[in-house]
């Protein structure tokens, strides 16, 4: 019975090998690392792979993830790119040594903040912070929409909230160190506990929310504008979002060429085509703002001009995170 | 004068050595113990020593700092009171499950045991998504039907041990499903014969020659659930459990040693269980398969037996049903709770973005699975019929795995086949390696409990006829633990496509596997997407145990060995075929 067993598996084994050596062709392929939702992510690297023939196989995680994962690996690289997440988070990875500087061509349009001083990385959207609204649960307990990071503490909004932990979220990690910057140390962390007391739950992914406001489940995400716009409003759930009065933090979403990876050149032309008006037009899909000047913006799509930021430090924020997120977990117990 | 002859001459033969008297079964140990030692201890000795160096020295500095912190001293709590709830309530529902059908003349018997693998056969994290869709904030149940009367407050504990309870009792069900079918129902009837009431046969006879498998089922359900890392993610709230912290800790904190502390802090009260079990049950002989052929099973028809079994049963596989229609529900549904249209666009998305996903899951499943049934049957035989030294290490070595949360095997074998001498990341090779000795301990499991219950003496015989041990391995153990190897496989097979957390380390961009795209839908909250990929997952699961059930039971053999394996597990000594137990 066993010997028998055994062959069949072995058939079946051997069939499944061929069919998938059948399904490899000899094209060349790019092996990318990407922190977008999958449903975005998959309309760039298809264009890319019309555009030029080459094939990308590709992972999504969480950008926090993503860091993990490339630190894993850094003797043995898998991965020749790393697509996505905010520029934060590749502060830390150039810090410890596993991006590759690249400066590509035609990149004179990136000002010094939407690029690594070294190249380490370069940027290539920008997404403001939000709030994703659920209309009908506004309507139906006749709250007004929060307007300002203080209507967020408001008693009538306590567990209505929800945003992502910032240790695995690059959303969640800007809005943590937006409010440390605005406020200050002190009164930032501060206005985090009691933003804490408001909270519903925390999400691994920092676009979950939006969909959770979309549902009803909560009634405000804090989320990038362009999520709350692609995964809220544009997706028919009775989604608005609003903007903080004070000023919001912003995220320059970055790629950059993973040191050692297989593939170094095709990821290299990966880099310099994202860049090119031919993929930053496809960003109206999920209302980003490109960074090159000529691609088309979607309408709707929330831009540096269309609201009051802060002025952002990514740096200081990558250079500072493991200390705030420390602080931050110290003080609310999460 | 005989006897004390064949004494001195088995005293001979316990001195000489294992390798001289059995080379087979010696070479078949070192190499076993080998391959568990590079790919089970070893990265496991990776973690420790990342949880246990600081600048490159020994220290406890990092248990030290995190035993400082409230956040992390209350998840070992709460892990415990969730792990010991779901694994006594689990336990309990499975045996009413297993006992009712294998025992009991049970209406629906078939479509109860169809129900009762449905848990099994998607990822453990739909149960949470299928619960928010119904009892959430704005769930169908909690917003349409009681129009927000009752808040279920799913969110944390309560939610999270109805999730678990329901995802890991088929666990339960599937070993003492095995295990009954192993007990001889003559002895039972013997006892009623005797005068016995129902209830003192069940007592007397029935329940302790169930002990193992109870034992054996509380001990996996206690440590899935200390494991489940799905579930807490999604549906936890505030109730921060050990598994997810450790998870979160590496994968967001970049902290691996934090993260492999955490999990070491995790490992403890899984060995605890697994001593106890050795010792607590170990003891007893459990001896019913004699060798012997004995009659078909005679069920149970008492009037309140048989109402009050389906009663349980038909509660148990309604709540299991409407979780699972839900999810299949809304896997056509355009946006759950906004827009109740019904579209096949969550399947163009699976089909088009997933195909990758599927074709390679298939592959690496199909491959792993055998490999881990066999495997896992080997080491039960070994570990419960020969004496050798390090016996007990072996066993130990190839429970670790499993008692071992995912992400943590996950990072071990990112640490340590990242780098020469063995570089395999990026590879088929070290998923089907994490799959094979990560699903194998169930299969042991039950394999020992089955082989504990079955007379060494049938295996004497066979030896005492000339056949060596892999002869009577293949032609009499394996045979008569057919429902263990066959449970083995299914759960082998399923754990392969749906499990998460170790998995996440090890794919690459050339390998990839489903349940990495569901969780990326479900990170993001796609959940009619999240709810298309389980759906697909589940048909794959279902096309693969009708495989793995003709295999297992072809139809070309002995009509009875065949009519009692049709529905899985269903049988009794039935399932064993005749002419293994009776036969020469």
């Amino acid at each position: 019975m066993t010997g028998r067993m055994v062959r069949a598996f072995a058939v079946l084994a051997v069939l499944l090998m061929l069919s998938a050596t059948a399904v490899t062709a000899p094209v060349k392929v790019l092996h990318l690392l990407t922190a977008l939702d999958p449903n975005e992510a998959k309309i760039y690297i298809g264009a890319f792979e019309k555009s030029t023939g080459a094939k990308v196989e590709w992972v999504r995680m969480s950008a926090g993830e993503c860091l993990a994962r490339l630190r894993a690996e850094s003797r043995n690289p898998q991965f020749s790119v790393w697509f996505g997440g905010p520029s934060s988070e590749y502060v830390p990875a150039g810090q410890a040594g596993v991006l590759e500087p690249f400066r590509p061509e035609g990149s004179d349009f990136l000002s010094p903040q939407q690029r690594d001083a070294n190249w380490n990385w370069v940027g290539f959207y920008f997404g403001a912070l939000g709030f994703a609204c659920n209309t009908d649960w506004f309507a139906k307990n006749n709250v007004v929409f929060p307007a300002s990071w203080q209507d967020l503490l408001k008693p009538q909004l306590k567990g209505q909230i929800s945003f992502a932990y910032p240790y695995t979220s690059g959303t969640a990690y800007t809005l943590l160190a937006t409010m440390v910057q605005l406020l200050g140390e002190e009164k930032g962390l501060d206005y985090m506990k009691r933003l804490d007391a408001n909270v519903h739950h925390y999400n691994t992914s920092g676009s979950a929310c939006v969909t959770q406001a979309g549902l009803g489940e909560i009634a405000v995400g804090i989320a990038f504008s362009h999520d709350v716009m692609a995964k809220g409003t544009a997706k028919g759930y009775p989604v608005k979002l609003t903007v903080p009065s004070e000023g919001t933090g912003y995220e320059i979403g970055a790629m950059a060429v993973v040191r050692g990876g297989p593939e170094p050149d095709l990821a290299k032309q990966f880099i310099t085509w994202a860049l090119s008006t031919e993929c930053q037009d496809l960003m109206q899909e999920w209302f980003r703002i490109p960074l090159n000047p000529k691609a088309k913006v979607a309408p709707g799509a929330v831009g540096p001009d269309q609201v009051k930021l802060i002025p952002y430090d990514d740096v200081w924020a990558g250079q500072n995170q493991a200390r705030l997120i420390d602080k931050w977990r110290e003080m609310t117990d999460k | 004068m005989a006897t004390a002859q064949t004494k001195a001459g088995h005293l001979r033969a316990r001195r000489v050595p294992l390798i001289v008297r059995e080379p087979a079964v010696a070479i078949t140990i070192i190499l076993i113990a080998s391959a568990l030692a590079v790919f089970v201890v070893y990265p496991l000795y990776m973690v420790l020593r990342t949880s246990l160096t600081t600048d490159g020295r020994l220290s406890l500095a990092i248990f030290r700092g995190l035993f400082s912190k409230s956040y992390n001293r209350r998840p070992l709590a709460n892990s415990l009171k969730l792990g010991l709830v779901v694994s006594t309530v689990g336990t309990a529902a499975g045996f009413i499950f297993a006992y009712s059908t294998t025992r009991v003349d049970v209406p629906l018997r078939g479509f109860f045991r169809l129900v009762a693998t449905f848990p099994m056969i998607s990822p453990p994290l739909i149960m949470s998504l299928a619960a928010i869709l119904l009892f959430g904030n704005n769930g169908l149940i909690t917003r349409q039907i009681l129009r927000g009367a009752v808040d279920f407050k799913i969110y944390g504990f309560r939610g999270l041990a109805l999730v678990e309870t329901l995802a890991y009792f088929p666990t339960a069900y599937l070993v003492l499903s095995g295990v009954l079918q192993a007990i001889d129902p003559s002895i039972e009837d013997a006892a009623l014969d005797l005068g016995a009431s129902w209830w003192q046969m069940f007592r007397t006879v029935t329940l302790p020659l169930a002990v193992p498998g109870l034992a054996g089922a509380l001990l996996l359900i206690f440590i899935e659930s200390l494991a489940d890392f799905g579930n807490p993610i999604i549906l936890a709230g505030n109730y921060t459990v050990l598994a997810t912290q450790a998870y979160l800790r590496i994968t967001g904190l970049y902290d691996l040693s934090g993260g492999a502390a955490l999990a070491v802090i995790l490992l403890i009260p899984s060995l605890i269980a697994f001593f106890l079990q050795k010792y607590w049950v170990g003891r007893k002989s459990y001896v019913t398969v004699t060798g012997k052929p004995s009659a078909a099973t005679t069920r149970r028809d008492e009037p309140w037996l048989r109402w009050g079994a389906f009663a349980l049963c038909l509660a148990l596989t309604g709540m299991i049903l409407l979780l699972y229609g839900t999810v299949f529900i809304g896997s056509f549904v355009t946006l759950w709770g906004a827009n109740y249209k019904l579209t096949l666009a969550n399947y163009n998305h699976v089909f088009r973005v997933g195909w990758h996903h599927i074709r390679d899951t298939i592959f690496l499943s199909t491959v792993s699975t055998p490999i881990t049934g066999i495997l896992g049957m080997i080491i039960a035989f070994l570990v419960v019929r020969k004496q050798f030294p390090g016996r007990r290490a072996l066993e130990l070595a190839s429970m670790l795995t499993f008692a071992i949360p995912g992400t943590v095997v996950g990072i071990g074998y990112i640490l340590a086949f990242n780098q020469p001498p063995l570089v395999l990341t990026g590879t088929a090779a070290i998923i089907i390696i994490l799959f094979v000795f990560r699903n194998m301990p169930t299969g042991i499991q039950s394999g020992i409990a089955a082989l504990q219950q079955i007379d060494p003496s049938i295996e004497e015989a066979s030896c005492d006829l000339g056949a060596d041990s892999a002869a009577t391995f293949g032609k009499i153990t394996l045979p008569l633990i057919a429902p263990a190897f066959f449970s083995g496989l299914v759960y082998s097979f399923v754990k392969c496509v749906t499990a998460i957390s170790a998995i996440v380390f090890v794919v690459s961009a050339r390998w990839k596997l489903i349940t990495v795209a569901v969780m990326g839908s479900v990170e993001n909250s796609d959940l009619a997407q999240a709810a298309a990929f389980c759906v697909v997952i589940i048909a794959i699961i279902l096309a693969a145990i009708g495989i793995i059930n003709l295999l297992v039971y072809p139809p070309w053999k002995a009509r009875a060995s065949r009519r009692a394996a049709t529905a899985g597990t269903e049988g009794g000594p039935g399932a064993i075929p005749p002419s293994a137990v009776g036969g020469q």
